[in-house]
């Protein structure tokens, strides 16, 4: 495991009354891949849009090591892009928006990184689904980030699109020193794919320990009924 | 520095989406302007004559002599013909096409009508009841009338002049005359002088001087009232003949349209474009699913706000000139003042575009939105254009569409622009600030919900 990144602590999200994440302290260091399971309502994506700042979260802080270290991209569910621009002009206003001082040479970066030069000209609504979910991540790199949030990244993908995914994923792990926090609602692609799983139910931390410590009779032994 | 890169990064990319969605722009940018073109020729009216029905109250079948005429009040209704279309009812009859909208109004001879046109103690009263239902023809409806009866009464005061001048004529000249059912002969006053100068001479050949004097005191008086009498003649025969307004017809081609029809296109089309476009465009944002990912600091919510609102404002200030460009293309009317458009369209299309950004920012999905806004504009807009309604002006006021129609009615029409003009500017500031804020909350909370 890589330096220190960020230390997320008691963190906790509230409506009213309810509580909908229960206080949990996390960690994340760079180089790391962690995947977040656990079965539905148990607030995975609640905790992952509070700590891409998507939402703001009731209680607790956000400690962040290093000076640039918190850029966060954000990989949500669905593609977040523009279906009528194509792939290089999402790239470039995202890149903007971002504030990168050369729009243009950062959108033909990533449609580098992303293998994304046969569709670089074509409209962003009619990639097919996997080709999107590359432009999303690929827009989610714009900003150069530290650490990578996915929510169910691969929900709608095909098996091979799967594989070329987590490999991506892999080699951007590694080449950019970057930590990966993904959700998943599968354990054993928590397992094949994370170094460490944090495992929820009905917003509390259950499990937070290595990928190899999780099987699929530990996690139904670790949620209950929830499942 | 940021939210201004950020704003112009999003102004240029809605522009780019926009410029490859041609239905969707046919829909909110075309849609709107047939519409207005449509309620511009509706409301300028036409040629079209309602129908009035008249109900005569005065039975007793009296009339007045009007010069050489003896009139009753159908004989007065008939010379309004000329102007509206008249169907005589009994007042139940009246009353029942009134309600079924069979007559645009009803038109009624009181009783005692002829005896206060004749004795002129009171002027006689023509009593005007509109449909509430239909302002609009209402307003159109009494100015009709109201001209048409400025015309009969200025037909009868020559009709009573020309007789008044006849009677001084008797009275200078004599003759026969015949007035309020008397006749006989008069001597007049030239041929009773004559007469007097005779009786003079005759005095004075009878040596009585003292009784000739007085004669001649007598025939002084006659030549001064013959004097003055003529005098008045020329007064008289001023009112017979007063100022007259020759309306002339305009080029051939070119449908005169009303500065109503004009502003009502202007309110409708704005306010259609405004609000349509700022509720697409900004739950278009919503359906991309791009607002979570704008939301973490790349472009806040007010910064989304306002570069739609301009984006929307700008649209409804081309689409204004454009209609205003039709308008002076295509009619005789002359659109002036065209550097006083810019502030006036530009803050109306902000207003209606703030208000299609809440619309917007409320609104699950884009057809959402653009049937609520619709639902929503359409009548406000059209509310707006209820001449002389205060109730009407303030409720489409929130929409904006009010003080937009006044403004532009009277950019159109009033002779010098007035303090009003630039306080209905103000108000459609502050309308454009309040929904601006109000869609700035509500997009907030969808962006981090």
């Amino acid at each position: 495991m890589g330096a220190p990144l960020l230390e997320a602590r008691g963190i906790t999200r509230s409506y009213g009354s309810f509580e909908a994440l229960a206080p949990v302290d996390l960690t994340f260091a760079r180089g790391e891949r962690v995947a977040l399971t656990g079965p539905n309502g148990a607030g995975k994506t609640t905790r992952l849009t509070i700590l891409a700042g998507v939402q703001a979260p009731s209680g607790g802080t956000l400690e962040w090591t290093g000076e640039s270290a918190s850029k966060v991209g954000w990989v949500p569910q669905r593609p977040a892009l523009y279906p009528r621009l194509t792939t290089r002009e999402n790239l470039r206003l995202f890149a903007g928006l971002e504030g990168s001082d050369d729009p243009p040479a950062t959108a033909d970066e990533l449609i580098r990184r992303a293998d994304l030069g046969d569709f670089a000209d074509r409209r962003a609504g009619a990639l097919s689904t996997g080709t999107m979910q590359r432009l999303n991540l690929a827009i989610a790199l714009a900003g150069a980030p530290s650490l990578l949030l996915l929510d169910e990244p691969t929900g709608t993908l095909s098996p091979d699109q799967r594989v070329r995914l987590w490999q991506w994923l892999a080699d951007l792990v590694r080449s950019d020193d970057m930590a990966l926090l993904f959700s998943t609602q599968s354990v054993e692609e928590a397992a094949r794919h994370a170094d460490r799983v944090i495992v929820l139910a009905r917003g509390r931390l259950v499990h937070d320990g290595p990928a190899n410590a999780l099987d699929e009779a530990s996690f139904m032994a670790l949620v209950g009924d929830d499942a | 520095m940021k939210a201004i890169r950020a704003g112009r990064l999003l102004f240029g990319k809605d522009l780019r989406v926009l410029g490859r969605s041609r239905g969707l722009v046919a829909v909110l940018i075309g849609y709107p302007i047939v519409i207005a073109i449509l309620l511009a020729i509706a409301l300028s009216g036409g040629d079209r004559r309602p129908a009035i029905a008249f109900v005569n109250l005065d039975a007793g079948a009296r009339t007045v002599q009007v010069g050489e005429e003896r009139l009753s009040v159908d004989d007065y209704a008939a010379r309004l013909e000329d102007d509206v279309d008249l169907v005589r009812l009994t007042p139940a009859q009246a009353d029942e096409a009134l309600a079924d909208g069979r007559v645009s109004a009803v038109l009624t001879g009181p009783e005692g009508f002829i005896t206060d046109l004749q004795s002129g103690l009171k002027p006689p009263v023509l009593q005007l009841a509109t449909n509430p239902r239909s302002p609009i023809e209402a307003q159109a409806i009494e100015r009709n009338l109201e001209s048409a009866v400025f015309r009969l009464n200025q037909a009868l005061a020559t009709a009573y002049v020309t007789q008044v001048l006849n009677l001084v004529d008797l009275i200078q000249k004599g003759g026969t005359v015949g007035i309020f059912g008397r006749s006989g002969t008069l001597l007049g006053l030239e041929e009773s002088e004559r007469n007097l100068a005779q009786v003079q001479k005759a005095l004075i050949a009878d040596g009585k001087p003292a009784l000739a004097k007085k004669v001649a005191g007598l025939r002084d008086y006659i030549s001064g009232v013959g004097g003055n009498l003529e005098l008045a003649k020329p007064a008289a025969q001023a009112i017979a003949s007063p100022i007259r307004l020759e309306v002339r017809e305009g080029p051939p081609g070119r449908e005169p349209l009303s500065a109503l029809g004009i502003a009502g296109a202007l309110v409708v089309g704005i306010g259609l474009v405004g609000v349509l476009l700022a509720a697409a465009l900004l739950s278009a944002e919503r359906e991309d699913h791009v607002l979570s990912r704008l939301g973490r600091g790349l472009a806040g919510a007010g910064t989304i706000i306002w570069q739609k609102a301009l984006l929307a404002a700008i649209a409804c200030t081309i689409v204004g000139y454009v209609l205003l460009g039709i308008v002076a293309l295509s009619t005789s009317i002359t659109i002036g003042r065209w550097l006083l458009w810019l502030p006036a369209l530009l803050l109306a299309g902000l207003a209606s575009g703030a208000f299609g950004l809440l619309v917007g920012a409320l609104a699950r999905e884009t057809r959402t939105a653009l049937l609520a806004g619709l639902m929503l504009a359409l009548p406000l807009a059209v509310i707006a254009l209820i001449p002389g309604n205060d109730i009407a002006y303030w409720v489409s006021a929130f929409a904006g569409f009010g003080p937009a129609a006044r403004i532009f009615q009277g950019l159109l029409v009033d002779p010098e622009v007035t303090s009003s003009t630039y306080v209905g500017m103000g108000i459609l500031a502050v309308v454009a600030l309040v929904y601006g804020v109000a869609a700035r909350v509500a997009l907030g909370r969808r962006m981090h919900a």
